[in-house]
């Protein structure tokens, strides 16, 4: 598949740039290895799948993305960052203004309203009421829900809520849009079209990693990678990453 | 995540939970309305007891009284000290430091007689000091003069009741009573002194208002012949509280002295009286604020509790706000704050409760109760700690959650 991106030896402008990574869970007794060795180098206006079976390490994986937990071994680079080093609040800073979240269970506050909900990176940003609000609307344009504002999330169809989710990862102007299995609790109409968000998302510069199991959804990414067993299995165009569902 | 937002956050939190916020803040509530009641009533009782003291001759008065010697074989010694004398006062007031005014008080009970009243009564034999000890003073006509206890002078001054009683309607002013076989002159009738202790029906001063006093030296020379001229008690006023002790003492060496070295007398000291008072008050004091404090800690595990509850709930919620970028000190705040508000309404609530609590239980026993300002803050501000200390755990606990874990929280 054609992409502009570079491939997993990427060039020097990469915007991540993960090496060895390794993640290993105490469990008691036992500990769980559920990353061995991970590679990856992301560059900026990416569109990257992520795609595995379960307990393959793909949800690990994106939780290091994201810097809501650090490898136990190995090294990330999210831009000149090293994340490995940083203290939970620095960690907090870089979650707020670098990455945006979309969850397959959308996880918009429900006592909050859909303004307040995309206006919530912003408040921990500690940008003042107007701009929030300024910024908030803006997001909530883009995904076509600004009307919607002072709706509380247990009165919006999933759909809508998931647009909320995305404003909200949008809204801080993030260097990277983490999905994890957005369409998982959508039909598959609605799907599709939160899909088709992140297309235009990315058309319009936004790197965006989504993780998925289904290999259809994968299909919208120029660029698929296969986590097998806690290692990259396979990295490469969709048609690579179709045949390598299944690793050889 | 500025302050603001917090509170923003933690009313939405509470308007949400309106039963649970309840629940929460009642043990507040209460902790803070007994705290008050108590305060108001401690108050109330020291004040009044300073009121009573200022009518009768304030913290600066030393009561100088005849205490016999106990011993069953009393010593010659012993046996030849007279005991208390108006010589004895007038050596104290002489020698003794630091003192104002020196108020010997001897009685003797015989008939008075004036027209159809003829009836015993207690008769005092005063000085002129007597008026600046007990801020008696007369209504009408004049009090007792040096010149008066000089010439044991056959006038007499009367109190309110007492000029009633002998004179009805009459003024009793120059006109003649006979106590005893003696004819007084009447020179002066006193202002009624009254003192109603927590707005009690009972005038504690009473017994001034039904007094007849005569010169303390006309008791010795016209009804008693007592060549020792002994009194019951000789009050004594000294200039400043802090110089009691020293004046007291003071006077223990005259009269030590005076006695022979026999210790037939006995100097109390207002003050010391009233640190006496306190200290024994203080035990229920302490007893009252630990049973408010006891409540205000069982409200404060009862918000913990229900902030615990609170957190585990929001498990997930904190998760959320973590993933977008929330610090743990932003996560602390938002949970200290909520349990500082639920705390603060509490006391906001409990401090008109507290207030009509101790209102209650005044009017129930007949004590009135005195709320201050700074019942108010101490209280509200016992709260506010509660919420603060009782809030830090969940607080923490919620500030330290592993995102990742979190988030996947069902």
């Amino acid at each position: 598949m054609s992409s502009g991106a570079p491939g997993p030896s990427g060039g020097n402008g990469a915007l991540i740039r993960i090496a060895g990574v390794h993640k290993v869970y105490d469990a008691g007794a036992t500990s769980v290895h559920a990353l061995r060795g991970v590679d990856l180098d992301v560059a900026a206006g990416e569109f990257l799948a992520i795609m595995g079976p379960s307990g393959s390490g793909k949800s690990t994986l994106m939780h290091i993305l994201g810097c809501l937990d650090v490898p136990t071994r190995g090294t990330y680079l999210l831009g000149d960052t090293p994340v490995g080093n940083l203290s939970s609040r620095e960690l907090a800073g870089v979650r707020n203004k670098r990455i945006g979240f979309v969850f397959q269970t959308f996880n918009l506050l429900p006592r909050a309203t859909v303004l307040r909900n995309v206006e919530l990176p912003l408040m921990y940003a500690g940008l003042g009421r107007f701009e929030r609000r300024e910024r908030a609307l803006v997001a909530l344009e883009r995904v076509g829900l600004k009307e919607r504002a002072a709706h509380f999330p247990s009165q919006l169809s999933g759909g809508q809520r998931q647009r909320v989710a995305i404003a909200r990862a949008l809204v801080n102007a993030p260097s990277i849009l983490l999905a994890d299995e957005p369409t998982g609790n959508l039909d598959t109409r609605t799907g599709q079209e939160i899909l088709a968000l992140f297309d235009g998302l990315n058309a319009q510069g936004h790197t965006v990693i989504l993780v998925t199991h289904d290999p259809g959804i994968a299909a919208r990414a120029r660029r698929v990678i296969q986590i097998v067993d806690g290692l990259v299995a396979g990295d490469g165009g969709l048609g690579g990453a179709a045949a390598g569902a299944v690793p050889p | 995540m500025t302050l603001r937002e917090s509170v923003l956050d933690g009313l939405a939190e509470i308007r949400a939970r309106k039963m649970r916020t309840f629940l929460q803040t009642l043990g507040v509530i209460l902790g803070v309305a007994s705290l008050v009641a108590v305060m108001g009533l401690v108050d109330a009782g020291r004040r009044e007891a300073l009121k009573f003291f200022s009518e009768v001759g304030g913290l600066t008065k030393l009561l100088v009284i005849n205490r016999p010697p106990r011993e069953e074989v009393l010593s010659a010694r012993q046996l030849s000290s007279a005991g208390l004398t108006w010589d004895d006062a007038r050596a104290i007031k002489r020698e003794a430091p630091h003192v104002t005014q020196v108020d010997p008080l001897a009685s003797a009970w015989l008939p008075v007689r004036h027209g159809d009243y003829h009836q015993s009564q207690d008769i005092t034999g005063a000085t002129p000091d007597f008026t600046g000890v007990y801020k008696f003073y007369p209504a009408r006509g004049r009090f007792l003069i040096d010149d008066d206890i000089a010439s044991q002078a056959r006038v007499c001054v009367l109190g309110d009741t007492a000029a009633r009683r002998y004179f009805g309607n009459e003024d009793p002013l120059g006109k003649i009573l006979y106590v005893g076989d003696v004819g007084f002159d009447v020179v002066g009738v006193m202002k009624r002194k009254e003192f109603y202790f927590n707005e009690g029906s009972d005038n504690a001063l009473e017994w001034m208002n039904r007094m007849t006093i005569v010169p303390l030296t006309a008791v010795y020379s016209r009804f008693t012949g007592d060549a020792d001229k002994r009194v019951a008690y000789v009050n004594v006023l000294v200039d400043k509280v802090e110089n009691n002790h020293r004046t007291s003492e003071a006077i223990e060496g005259i009269l030590s002295r005076r006695h022979g070295g026999i210790t037939d007398f006995e100097v109390w000291n207002r003050q010391e009286m009233l640190n006496r008072m306190r200290e024994q008050s203080q035990m229920y004091n302490i007893l009252f604020l630990a049973t408010g404090i006891v409540s205000l800690v069982v409200g404060g595990i009862v918000i913990m509790n229900i902030m615990l509850a609170s957190y585990r709930e929001r498990i997930r919620e904190v998760g959320i706000r973590k993933a977008v970028g929330a610090r743990p000190r932003d996560i602390a705040l938002q949970f200290l704050v909520e349990s500082l508000l639920v705390t603060s309404i509490g006391g906001a609530v409990g401090l008109p409760a507290g207030i009509g609590f101790a209102k209650g239980i005044t009017a129930l026993l007949d004590r009135p109760a005195v709320i201050t300002p700074w019942m108010a803050v101490i209280s509200v501000g016992a709260c506010a700690a509660t919420g603060l200390f009782f809030g830090l755990y969940p607080a923490v606990k919620a500030a330290r959650l592993n995102p990742v874990e979190a988030l996947r929280y069902e």
